[in-house]
């Protein structure tokens, strides 16, 4: 099955009417040829390919989810997928054409709205790869303002998150610390940190601006904007972060969803693609792409970052996410959340599981175990359950969503009372 | 159409009530976003959609894009719970199917494009441009401090060059549109750590001396890479790492059918040669008997570019396509190039083709001719979306005035190429008001672009 | 009034020198949406970038056609950069400096001469 639609009878016609007699003519300019045919799997009727892929994916065994990390497991109304489902929207390439791609841009606006409200920050962009790039491009509008090349990483950041930053920087010539200093272009920090301690940011954006630097602050896990202070209102300059949880399916890690949210100050510093309102020749509210100067298909070698595809599908799942959740929904998720975790973190507490938070959390934590994590984890894998993540010799990093029932938490402590 | 933020109802329950009061620091007070019923958002969306157009709405030559018809197999295949609702953390022993799925794409474009080893963790092209220009960055150190790019270039390789701290250095074409030998082998000193090519090139053109460009840059201890945005006018016809090319990037959503989104989610794996392999994001997928694993311990890498194994879910479609057509990837690019070359030959006595020779899987035409009576490149785009085609790529590439890049893939059939073709035609003759006016059909008139970018309204706010 | 080859103005009274792009630049640019300019107190360098304007179509550096310490900026150009495009050589002035060294001056063409360079430009 190769999806091209043309038979024998109309290539004939089409080589002749494009001057050539042979496809060998099409391509003799070509070189070097490859002499053979690809090694490849043989052709496949859809038949054969929709069992070969049934197949495949039933090789994955799909557990209780006790692990986030990054990626967060949240419950996705069924009304999201009917929306990224549309053609018209999932078809389309980036909107350069406005006149018949308002549907894409609107939703790009709506999303940039979204997240500016829920960050507390004026102005957001139409989405990054991922919360680690983005966290990464971040503190590189903070080196750009500052025109300091050091970035001050003052709590403890998702390590993935850590090693997408080192590449980033190690490349341009940045330079992280563990301290801030005169030298410092930002204070970067995670919110809430890697092991799920809540920070206050106030503290940290004191501290940073009276080093003349920028607070950037990290949000790895989208729906603790629901319950907690805004970023943008404890004085971050710069939020960078991951919406995958917003109507996005984990999917072994992706796609992501980053987005980089700024101070209207810095909005010409920000990365990627922009939607803005406008009115049309007849008089009509209308959006187009906007402030592409900034953009490396305009700056070239002196933009400050080559992205161009986004994730503009996910964006449109978490904004069709936010639009069904609403205030209220999206309450629910984070405190059912809340609850979950806590319930969990107090059980493993009075199981002996010593609790590690230094701060309140909101539904990650981590314990350390009494017996070895790798053992406690194989034991729960059997038994359906990803546990959490082993963190070091004898730490657990937990995490619960509103899709684990009361149940659930039960079922994970009667396994751990057995093993114990 | 009103904002979704104009709406206002009642929230559907998705979720059970909580009851829990929670305390600081967990006491947000306003969460201004608005409560909607299912039916009101479900018909926002779906009106915004059909402002749209997309490839399964008609034509889309947007040149560069590959805007091939995505398969509706590979939707509902990525959407599999098995795939979907995996997390990326899963024990090994659990993600099985995932792995090998990585594992045998990865061995997949290896042998489609004659690379040795590839990573699949890059999230879009220009992803895996930086992706690239970083391992260069690596290999040479502070070594060597410039990057040639041609004077066609995506004006991503500039920008991913300048984010690892090299200086760029432009070559110019010569008159057949490829790179001139004699100007790269002035430019290709000691201090190149790279060529960036893409082939064939944004000219629509295959670059005819390759061996002899990659020959020049290995002489002196560069490397050369591929921008593979245009692989599909290659499959199964010549390979890139055949041809000499030490790093390249592709890009799924084109060549391989997983469709754009409005603008992602794409990926864009990274192939090297075995000398580079080491250098490859971590952790790389390995097999050892019959089980897969994740390796992380590679020496050399440059560590990771995102936080976990790649956009997974574009990797699933794009692995299903290639099972699909497998060797008969041939046909597929086969079928595209002679596509763009049956329709460049029927538009050219109407518009001007600066280089006239066979193409690859597009071409550039130019609306010099439509010049005289005062209609530009702009004016024919906007017109053509009256006739409910989709515009070609323009203004690009930029040695090119008033260029228009088509580009119409091998999924179309000969109906609709000729369809478009009368299209051009029309617009070609017609009187410039009517097409300077253009478009009239369309959901909205033309844009002011310019005010948006002096005023700009960026989001909806409450006050 | 003086010019350069990359199409920047230049005016000295005493010792502070008016500084803008030329009706042919402005031109060359379409659109212009935005510009960056530098800080009051900023030093410059004869031929050396003090700015960033961008268009609808491109972003471009701007050089100093003298060198000294910026004294006043046009912030009028904060909030309308039109005014570059509708009169680059009067109300869209952009910096005014002072200057080091006014012999620099010297050595920039005049209205007449820069004429003929964008004549053969074409």
């Amino acid at each position: 099955m190769n999806y091209v639609p043309n038979k024998g009878k109309e290539t004939a016609e089409m080589l002749k009417a494009a001057g050539v007699a042979s496809f060998d003519e099409l391509f003799a300019s070509v070189k070097p040829k490859l002499a053979r045919k690809l090694n490849l799997s043989p052709p496949k009727s859809e038949l054969e390919l929709a069992g070969h892929m049934l197949e495949l994916s039933g090789k994955n065994t799909l557990l209780k989810n006790f692990v986030g990390a990054g990626s967060y497991d949240h419950y996705i109304p069924s009304a999201v997928a009917h929306i990224t489902s549309r053609s018209e929207f999932y078809t389309a390439y980036t909107p350069y054409q406005a006149e018949v791609s308002q549907g894409t841009l609107q939703v790009i606006y709506e999303f940039q709205s979204y997240m500016c409200l829920l960050t507390g920050m004026d102005v957001s962009n139409a989405s990054m790869y991922d919360g680690a790039s983005a966290t990464a491009e971040a503190a590189f509008i903070a080196c750009d303002i500052t025109e300091r090349s050091e970035i001050a990483v003052l709590n403890k950041l998702n390590p993935n998150y850590e090693k997408v930053l080192r590449t980033y920087c190690e490349s341009r010539g940045v330079k992280i610390t563990g301290e801030l200093t005169q030298k410092s272009a930002c204070v970067l920090v995670q919110n809430p940190d890697f092991e799920g301690n809540v920070h206050e940011l106030e503290e940290f954006a004191n501290r940073a601006h009276e080093a003349g630097a920028l607070l950037v602050v990290s949000v790895a896990e989208p729906t603790s904007l629901a319950i907690l202070k805004a970023p943008g209102e404890c004085g971050a300059d710069v939020v960078a972060g991951e919406a995958q949880g917003f109507g996005n399916p984990v999917s072994f890690g992706g796609p992501m969803l980053g987005y980089i949210a700024v101070k209207k100050d810095f909005v010409k510093r920000i990365p990627g693609r922009l939607c803005g309102m406008t009115t049309d020749s007849r008089g009509k509210k209308g959006f187009v792409l906007t402030l592409q100067a900034r953009e490396q298909h305009i700056r070239r070698e002196r933009a400050s970052c080559n992205i161009c595809s986004n994730e503009a599908l996910c964006a449109l799942a978490a904004t069709a996410y936010l639009a069904l959740m609403g205030k209220t929904g999206l309450a629910n998720v984070a405190k059912l959340s809340y609850e979950r975790a806590h319930e969990l973190q107090k059980k493993l507490g009075e199981l002996g599981f010593a609790l590690q938070n230094t701060k309140p959390f909101y539904n990650e934590f981590a314990v350390k175990c009494p017996i070895k994590p790798k053992k406690l984890i194989a034991a729960l894998e059997k038994r359906g359950i990803a546990a959490g993540l082993g963190i070091g010799e004898d730490r657990i990093l937990i995490c619960c969503t509103e899709k684990l029932s009361e149940q659930d938490v039960e079922d994970y402590v009667n396994v751990v009372r057995g093993l114990l | 159409m009103k904002l979704i933020f104009e709406q206002s109802g009642k929230n559907s329950e998705y979720v059970p009530e909580s009851k829990a009061v929670l305390r600081e620091p967990f006491g947000r007070k306003e969460l201004p976003i608005p409560d909607l019923g299912e039916v009101q958002v479900i018909r926002h969306y779906t009106k915004l959609s059909t402002l749209n157009y997309g490839v399964d709405s008609g034509f889309y030559p947007l040149g560069s894009c590959t805007m091939k018809y995505n398969p509706k197999i590979n939707e509902d295949v990525a959407r599999l719970p098995g795939f979907a609702a995996l997390h990326p953390l899963t024990p090994e022993k659990s993600s099985q199917g995932a792995l090998e799925m990585m594992y045998e794409l990865e061995k997949d474009l290896c042998e489609i494009t004659g690379m040795d080893a590839f990573s699949l963790q890059p999230a879009a092209g220009a992803h895996g441009e930086l992706t690239s220009v970083m391992i260069a960055r690596k290999h040479f150190g502070k070594k060597r401090s410039k990057i040639l790019i041609p004077d066609t270039a995506h004006g991503t390789n500039p920008a991913s060059g300048a984010m690892c701290g090299f200086g760029m250095v432009t070559i110019k074409s010569n008159s057949r549109g490829n790179i001139d030998l004699d100007e790269l082998g002035k430019a290709m000193t000691e201090d190149v750590a790279m060529l960036m090519i893409t082939n064939p090139n944004t000219l629509g053109l295959f670059e005819e001396e390759i061996t002899k460009i990659a020959d020049i840059v290995h002489a002196k201890g560069g490397l050369l890479y591929c921008d593979g945005a245009n692989m599909n006018a290659m499959m199964g016809i010549t390979r890139p790492g055949d041809a000499g090319f030490d790093i390249m990037h592709l890009n799924l959503h084109k060549s391989f059918s997983t469709p754009h989104g409005g603008g992602g989610p794409g990926a864009g794996p990274v192939g090297v040669k075995k000398f580079l392999e080491n250098y490859l994001p971590v952790p790389r997928v390995v097999k050892g008997g019959d089980r897969y694993s994740l390796n992380w311990k590679v020496k050399g890498s440059i560590g990771k570019v995102g936080p976990f194994f790649g956009n997974f879910g574009v990797l699933v479609k794009a692995y299903t396509y290639i099972k699909a057509v497998g060797p008969e990837l041939k046909l597929v690019s086969e079928a595209a190039v002679l596509n763009a070359n049956y329709l460049m030959r029927k538009l050219q006595p109407h518009y001007d083709l600066p280089y006239d020779r066979i193409c690859a899987h597009e071409f550039v035409l130019t609306s010099k001719k439509q010049n005289e009576k005062g209609v530009h490149t702009m004016d024919i785009a906007k017109r053509l979306l009256d006739y409910g085609h989709h515009a070609p790529t323009i203004y690009f590439p930029l040695v090119v005035p008033e260029a228009l890049m088509i580009e119409p893939t091998e999924t179309e059939p000969k109906e609709k190429l000729d369809e478009f073709a009368d299209s051009m035609i029309k617009i070609a003759n017609e009187p410039p008001e009517l097409v300077k006016s253009a478009p009239v059909t369309t959901p909205v008139g033309r844009l002011d672009g310019v005010a948006a970018a002096r005023q700009p309204n960026l989001r909806w706010s409450n006050e | 009034m003086r010019f350069t080859k990359e199409h920047e103005w230049v005016e000295l009274e005493g010792d502070i020198a008016t500084v803008g792009i030329t009706d042919h630049a402005q031109h060359q640019l379409g659109d212009i949406v935005s510009l960056d300019l530098p800080k009051v107190g900023t030093k410059v360098k004869q031929f050396s970038e003090f700015a960033m304007i961008d268009s609808m179509k491109a972003s471009s550096p701007i050089y100093s056609p003298v060198s000294g310490e910026v004294e006043e900026v046009n912030a009028e150009l904060g909030t309308s950069p039109q005014l570059v495009n509708e009169s680059a050589q009067e109300k869209g002035w952009m910096i005014k400096v002072k200057v080091s060294n006014p012999k620099e001056i010297e050595g920039l063409m005049s209205e007449e001469q820069y004429k003929k360079f964008c004549g053969e430009k074409k």
